[in-house]
């Protein structure tokens, strides 16, 4: 039951979520929430940025393997962007603080402090997309590991400003809890005006459902 | 005479087309190659006074200010918006036509 609950609180906000990925700092003054669901987990960050280059929020996750909570201060630093002519490339360091939260099997109600640490990197054009992403989580006694995520992307044509944009992408990822350590993850991403959302399914038959607002 | 009078008709309403002020400007900027991204400018710009309207050619990579009557922006305080968005500023220009 508390699953389910922790899953609707995710659902909840998720009419102000955004993708994993997408673009984890907003411009200045600008805030920024993404909801994600996979196979891992379900995720609300929710950020604003005082400058371009960095944005402070609250992280919440539940971790479905492990059914625990993580809740947390989460900081977003863009550590270097290449703005060129025809592309634009970034490289992010992602962290957050806070209280890891468990009811399942020994750790029955046991919270313990839970930090996460992540790189990412990404690259695209109009055409092409392709990131790379990891993130260490230490929850303490609750659960502790490393996972990685790599995306390519190829957009079927390219859209105009304003235009409905669409992207065919291909993530795996690689999480070293689950018995099956790599899942593909074919998925869709369209973005118009301030919205972006993906949806995939994985090869384990588990569904990617993520959005993007940013205001 | 109709020379003449062409001519002077040419005085009277040539300097009236001049005298209308140029505000607008194309900013021509490195990176703009996603349209969920470049929503930052339309945003830091549609918070600023001096901003009527805003235009975002991503093939051009060319955003296309239209200022108010009367107003102007500094080409430093333009490129620091700019950069504020997430973006280079390679040049600005005065975005008239004819111009």
């Amino acid at each position: 039951m508390k699953n389910v609950l922790a899953f609707a609180a995710c659902c909840a906000f998720a009419w102000q979520a955004a993708p994993a990925y997408a673009r984890p700092v907003s411009y200045a003054g600008g805030w920024m929430a993404m909801q994600t669901n996979d196979a891992d987990s379900h995720s609300l960050e929710i950020g604003f940025s005082p400058t371009h280059r960095y944005a402070l929020g609250y992280l919440g996750e539940y971790w479905r393997d492990g059914d625990w909570q993580f809740h947390g201060v989460n900081a977003n630093w863009l550590a270097k962007r290449w703005n060129l002519p025809s592309s634009q490339a970034n490289i992010y360091l992602r962290g957050a603080v806070g209280v890891a939260y468990s009811d399942f099997g020994a750790w029955d109600g046991k919270s313990e402090p839970a930090a996460t640490l992540g790189f990412s990197a990404d690259w695209e054009d109009r055409r092409y997309y392709t990131s790379y992403d990891n993130r260490y989580v230490e929850a303490g006694d609750i659960d502790h590991f490393l996972m990685q995520k790599a995306r390519v992307g190829i957009a079927p044509y390219i859209g105009g400003y304003g235009d409905l944009h669409t992207w065919l992408m291909l993530e795996v990822s690689h999480n070293p809890t689950r018995e099956d350590t790599f899942t593909l993850t074919p998925m869709v991403r369209l973005f118009k005006g301030d919205y972006l959302g993906e949806l995939g399914i994985s090869d384990k038959g588990d569904v990617l459902f993520n959005l993007t607002l940013q205001f | 005479m109709k020379y003449i009078l062409t001519i002077f008709a040419l005085m009277i309403t040539t300097p009236a087309f001049a005298a209308e002020e140029c505000n607008a400007l194309d900013v021509k900027v490195t990176g703009l190659v996603c349209d969920f991204c470049a929503r930052s400018i339309e945003k830091t710009f549609g918070k600023r006074e001096e901003v009527e309207d805003v235009k975002v050619d991503l093939d051009a990579g060319n955003i296309h200010l239209v200022l108010k009557a009367g107003q102007k922006l500094e080409e430093a305080e333009l490129k620091q918006l700019i950069t504020n968005a997430g973006y280079d500023m390679i040049s600005v220009e005065k975005g008239c036509p004819n111009e």
